[in-house]
């Protein structure tokens, strides 16, 4: 369930990061409830790595 | 581009207990990883972290461990069995990051002053290790009657455990080189 296509850039070298996981997680705030799953229950939380420096970022799943 | 630094292994010593045996245990495995070519370590005590207790999760989450959690590409955790189980004190620090530690490798290294090595404390350990998306590997160290492992220097008294923990590491590293070419390199089916 990978639907946000923009890859997203590394906050240390700028490079285009890897999105090579998704995890459910449960939302915690208002804002959180936004971006609520309600077919998996949850909502995605994406997990991207830079292939430059190896930094890892997330981003919640719109 | 290309990531071709070193791995980075750091071991956490998962116990804040006063003469607490772990600690000869976490140094003897961070200086058999510093043997490795290309590979580095340090000891992260998490004694010497701010831990806040009056919140949890990522709400006391210390800048400078998810730093290091984030450019590690695999975690060697060493954790005494306490009550058949780990020490809270350990769990409590790992909740505090989460992203930092996605399709990265982990080995467990027990400790108990009884002959099971923290077989228990493993055990218990090993799902969440998975809810925080660490890849556990099969080998583990057990250093059970740890009294007669090592001396009240830290000085290693049974040299079985070379040959112990150098197949733990074999499984660590290709582990994390794997995982890492698959973070960096293989998208998520969409």
């Amino acid at each position: 369930m990978a639907s946000q296509k923009s890859k997203m850039i590394c906050p240390k070298c700028g490079a285009e990061m890897n999105h090579h996981a998704d995890k459910l997680v449960d939302p915690v705030t208002p804002e959180d409830r936004k971006h609520f799953n309600y077919t998996l229950g949850g909502m995605i939380e994406e997990m991207h790595c830079c292939p430059g420096c190896g930094a890892v970022a997330s981003r919640k799943e719109e | 581009m290309t990531n071709d630094r070193p791995l980075s292994i750091p071991v956490i010593l998962g116990t804040t207990r006063k003469g607490r045996m772990s600690a000869h245990a976490a140094r003897f495995i961070v200086g058999q990883i510093e043997k490795r070519n290309r590979v580095t370590s340090e000891l992260i005590d998490i004694s010497k972290l701010p831990m806040p207790i009056d919140d949890a999760g990522e709400g006391i989450k210390d800048p400078a461990f998810s730093e290091k959690m984030a450019m590690a590409d695999a975690l060697v955790i060493v954790t005494p069995e306490y009550n058949h189980s780990f020490p809270g004190l350990l769990k409590h620090i790992l909740d505090s990051c989460l992203k930092e530690y996605i399709h990265k490798a982990a080995g467990i290294v027990g400790v108990s002053a009884g002959p099971f090595g923290g077989v228990r404390a493993i055990q218990d350990f090993l799902p969440v290790m998975r809810e925080l998306g660490l890849v556990n590997i099969f080998w583990d160290v057990n250093f059970g009657n740890v009294v007669k492992v090592f001396d009240e220097s830290g000085r290693l008294l049974d040299q079985a455990f070379m040959g112990r923990v150098d197949k733990f590491l074999n499984e660590l590293i290709w582990m994390a080189k794997t995982l890492r070419y698959g973070r960096d390199k293989i998208a998520l089916e969409s």
